[in-house]
């Protein structure tokens, strides 16, 4: 889901910087911030970053003991997070022996395995593929397939989250 | 902050942080990051690389947007909006844009809360609102 959230970040203003005055120095913080958020892919708990929309508010700035300026900004963005039970839409890119691998927005890794798919058999072979033998429906490198998230893991390290779907529910599985 | 235990999308469990943040459709988002991607353009040229997760971002909602025409994703959010819906299930349903109530009721399981007022008639309007925006698109 992508969500618009409204977010406080400090930003710092080395005294080099701060010669600057009114607009140029709130462009200097604007610039920071957007670098900033730029660098900060994602977080456990706001999902991944993806562009700032606009800046609310910029406070007083304090100064450090460094001479550093910490300005206290609030800036809505828009940011991306799967909820266990959402049902959500992803386009396969690889097809494994136990399951398939999907991708959905920024998310590259979310895995649907072969037992979470009612009636389809794996069909090893060059191009291998999952195929309904009832309806004849095949899940193959790049379908669309609807899904329900069974749930999500965060990789602190990667600052990545890996996602769990299932196809188990009505109105889920390949889409034209 | 929820606990993942607690977390349900089909129950609105999603957390009071979420649920008061602003969820939008794809296709509201793939206006955003397009606007977002021509000022970057501007402002730095085609050498600068665009960070993946923007770059994968637009991607895909590019390919699954349902409404291309801002004045249609526009009035999708407006008429979605009078139908007493959360933020949520509203975004979920300009997502996949469900053809039937019961394909509704099952991808936002969430509707069929008891005392909600969203009986079969009042989604039955809900899809032909949408399915009207869409022919006119």
């Amino acid at each position: 889901m992508f969500l618009k959230v409204e977010l406080p970040w400090n930003v710092v203003i080395p005294p080099a910087n701060l010669v600057a005055k009114g607009l140029m120095l709130k462009k200097s913080i604007s610039l920071r911030l957007l670098k900033g958020f730029a660098a900060n892919k994602a977080t456990k708990d706001h999902g991944y970053f993806l562009a700032i929309t606009t800046v609310e508010s910029i406070g007083e700035g304090k100064v450090r003991r460094s001479g550093d300026v910490v300005y206290p900004v609030v800036f809505s963005c828009i940011t991306f997070k799967l909820f266990r039970g959402e049902i959500i839409e992803g386009v396969v890119h690889h097809v494994l022996r136990n399951g398939v691998l999907m991708n959905c927005g920024p998310v590259e890794n979310i895995f649907l395995y072969k037992d979470l798919m009612p009636d389809y058999r794996y069909v090893p072979g060059e191009n291998p593929i999952f195929l309904n033998e009832k309806t004849g429906s095949k899940i193959v490198k790049d379908v669309l397939v609807r899904c329900v998230v069974l749930g999500t893991k965060w990789l602190e390290e990667e600052r990545e989250f890996r996602g769990l779907v299932s196809l188990e529910g009505d109105y889920l599985g390949p889409v034209s | 902050m929820l606990r993942g235990e607690d977390e349900d999308a089909s129950e609105l469990k999603i957390g009071e942080d979420f649920l008061k943040a602003k969820c939008l459709m794809n296709s509201e988002v793939a206006i955003l990051l397009e606007h977002r991607y021509d000022q970057m353009k501007q402002m730095s040229g085609d050498s600068t690389p665009l960070p993946q997760v923007f770059e994968k971002s637009l991607q895909y909602v590019k390919c699954f947007s349902r409404f291309t025409n801002q004045g249609s994703v526009k009035q999708v959010r407006e008429v979605l909006s009078r139908y007493q819906l959360a933020e949520f299930e509203l975004a979920v349903i300009g997502n996949l844009c469900p053809e039937t109530v019961e394909e509704a009721k099952a991808i936002v399981p969430s509707l069929k809360t008891k005392g909600r007022g969203h009986d079969d008639e009042a989604v039955e309007r809900l899809l032909n609102d949408l399915l009207m925006i869409k022919k006119f698109e």
